[in-house]
């Protein structure tokens, strides 16, 4: 069973990219629902902090794994 | 300068004085010897900080770079439109290269200076706008809201115009734009370009070229 409800690949793009993409993948998201992002530029730890903290998304988690950049976030009620 | 620095101001020191002298001449232009010499330290020194020229070199740049501000909220604040959006993104690049034009200098020497590390930074750098254009242009395309024009060659004419125009006004200081604020530079170039590609703010059918050029 994944801990995710939608999954979305920013592999190779830059920012503002991952954001934007996630951005409208939560858009069509249930409130509780989690997206899971998988990006490449170390830029997006920073960027997805800002962006959860800007739009109240919940960031529950955000790891590195070999070059990969993992994260998942909880819609807003 | 006093040998009783604490370590990490003793890096920043270096890293203010490693910008200098590379923004001035470039990273083939200094040698360790020199930066060390401006120091008042012995080149073992900032080998205790910085294994090589390279890496100090990087480390310059991502000092630099860490300080930009993000484009997040470029990016999540309305309107979110691609115009906006885009206008957005470019006044903060714009204003953070303003702040510090060595960049911007330490970039035009990269071209030249052959440094693979280097090219890559400042790729990834225009990366950010030129595939944002990209994608963009992409969707706006199918949306009929963009002209069906190639979307890399919209991307560099978009990076080429912006790097442009910074050079003239953080760099040159051009006597042609010396009445016009950066900001509203800015404003101006955005507009053209949405211009040149036919960004239209609404939806419409996908009309044959020919059409698509009335406004």
């Amino acid at each position: 069973m994944s801990d995710f409800d939608a999954e979305l690949d920013a592999r190779g793009l830059n920012c503002p990219l991952p954001i934007l993409r996630a951005k409208k993948a939560i858009n069509d998201l249930g409130p509780g629902q989690v997206l899971k992002v998988v990006a490449t530029d170390p830029g997006s730890v920073k960027d997805f902090e800002a962006f959860c903290k800007q739009t109240g998304h919940e960031l529950l988690a955000s790891e590195e794994n070999g070059g990969e950049f993992v994260f998942r976030i909880k819609k807003a009620a | 300068m006093t040998k009783r620095l604490k370590a990490a101001e003793r890096r920043a020191t270096i890293l203010a004085v490693a910008k200098v002298l590379f923004a001035d001449k470039g990273y083939h232009g200094v040698s360790v010897d020199e930066i060390a010499t401006r120091l008042g330290v012995s080149p073992a020194v900032l080998y205790q900080h910085f294994p090589s020229k390279e890496a100090l070199y990087e480390a310059v740049l991502t000092e630099i770079a860490g300080r930009r501000e993000s484009y997040v909220e470029a990016v999540v604040a309305e309107p979110n439109d691609f115009a906006s959006v885009l206008l957005r993104m470019t006044q903060v690049y714009a204003r953070s290269v303003a702040r510090d034009p060595d960049y911007l200098i330490m970039e035009m020497h990269s071209v030249l200076d052959g440094s693979a590390a280097a090219k890559q930074f400042f790729t990834n750098r225009w990366k950010s706008f030129t595939d944002y254009v990209e994608y963009s242009l992409a969707e706006l395309a199918r949306d009929g809201q963009v002209d069906p024009v190639d979307p890399r060659t919209a991307g560099l004419m978009f990076q080429g115009m912006l790097r442009e125009a910074l050079y003239a006004k953080c760099i040159e200081k051009s006597e042609r734009f010396r009445d016009v604020p950066l900001d509203e530079l800015v404003d101006r170039l955005v507009a053209m370009f949405l211009q040149a590609v036919g960004y239209r703010r609404t939806r419409s059918p996908r009309r044959p070229q020919a059409a698509s050029n009335a406004r």
